[in-house]
């Protein structure tokens, strides 16, 4: 499976979650359940099977640390962040498009 | 965005987590040999953390396993599927299933086609024989024209004899009150070869299987055999019936064991949940 622009709403969620530095799984999807880190209520099946692809694809890759909870951490590489940048300056794009048809209040975006 | 403390397991949620750990068995064992541990202490993290609500978890729970067995299991075997040796070993058979099903269709079909014409084959031999021995033609055909075959309907063999040039001498056969016209060329085939056999549909719907003697001696001519092959084409079709029935439950065979093959062998040498 390729990774590609627009993101799912997973993918989009673990790599913003992920761009705030190293997590383990839950920490992961207690972000992604947010609204401001997507809002997505993702189980544990979801999260691993999207982390598996976005480790083929080398977004993100584990840390290394372990805690004494014996939890795997991981984090975003740099592909990952690129990845993830292309992905907000769509929205932002998508963002202005909308306000400027009136779709959202002025300055809403930023 | 925190890391949850581990707090003593209540007895409910042990039983949550012991149903999860056999639920995980739904999933690849590849997947679960690389994910299962890490998916069971997510698990024990969501039911630990006071912020989410159990229900709200049960049913993000109850969603995502159905999800993401399918989706793990399907990927599992698209990978395994999409193997060069699996899939080349997939086309052989299926390819050998194909030539054996067109087998199990067109050998019977060819032998049925043949005993079609074994009536007319005697017919025409022995009327052949008759004339040339010098027996008027009257007596080898002496069909009345009201008693003569309808070959659109009637299964008897009829016979038809004609001079060298093709003239119709005597015939116990007829078609919508006609004589029907031979196929063009036959007569010269069978003035070279002795005998032709050919299928003849004197019109739409109406197909006969026909034996044409040349007669030797001074009197000349041909003698034409024939059969409506209503009831052997109907045999035909039958048989091709049989044979795509046959072609695509050995198709199904092939798909079923590819898939139980690429399943076995996306089998790790060891797997635990």
């Amino acid at each position: 499976m390729t990774i590609s622009a627009p993101l799912s709403a997973p993918v989009f969620a673990i790599l913003l979650s992920l761009a705030a530095g190293e997590r383990h799984g839950y920490a992961m999807m207690k972000d992604a359940r947010q609204p401001e880190g997507g809002g997505v209520s993702m189980g544990p099946g979801t999260l691993y099977g999207t982390l598996n692809r976005l480790m083929e694809e080398g977004l993100v890759i584990e840390s290394g640390y372990s805690d004494d909870q014996r939890r795997r951490y991981y984090r975003l590489t740099e592909t990952g962040g690129v990845a993830l940048g292309a992905e907000l300056e769509r929205m932002r794009a998508a963002l202005e498009a909308a306000t400027r048809l009136g779709l959202l209040p002025e300055g809403e975006p930023a | 965005m925190s890391d949850l403390p581990n707090p003593a397991v209540p007895p409910g949620t042990r039983a949550l987590l012991h149903a999860y750990a056999v639920a995980l068995f739904l999933y690849p064992p590849r997947f679960r040999s690389q994910h299962a541990a890490q998916m069971r202490i997510a698990l024990r993290d969501a039911l630990a953390d006071p912020d989410l609500a159990r229900p709200r978890l049960l049913t993000t729970l109850l969603h995502d396993l159905s999800y993401s067995v399918f989706q793990e299991n399907l990927t599992m075997l698209k990978e395994s599927l999409s193997r060069p040796i699996l899939l080349f070993n997939a086309l052989m058979l299926a390819a050998l299933s194909t030539v054996l099903a067109l087998a199990f269709y067109s050998i019977p079909q060819q032998v049925l086609r043949q005993d079609a014409n074994d009536p007319q084959l005697e017919l025409a031999g022995n009327a052949a024989l008759s004339l040339a021995a010098g027996n008027p033609v009257h007596r080898v055909i002496a069909t009345p024209a009201e008693e003569r075959v309808n070959v659109a309907e009637s299964l008897s063999p009829f016979l038809i004899a004609y001079d060298e040039q093709g003239h119709v001498l005597a015939s116990s056969a007829q078609l919508g009150g006609q004589l029907p016209a031979p196929p063009p060329g036959v007569f010269a085939y069978a003035r070279t070869h002795g005998e032709e056999r050919v299928t003849w549909q004197p019109r739409n719907g109406v197909r006969l299987a026909t034996v044409i003697r040349h007669v030797a001696g001074p009197q000349g001519g041909f003698v034409l055999a024939g059969r409506n092959m209503r009831e052997v084409e109907a045999r035909e079709a039958q048989m091709g019936q049989m044979a795509r029935a046959l072609w695509l439950a050995m198709l199904g065979i092939v798909a079923a064991g590819t898939f139980l093959f690429a399943w076995i062998r996306s089998q790790p040498s060891v797997a635990h949940p």
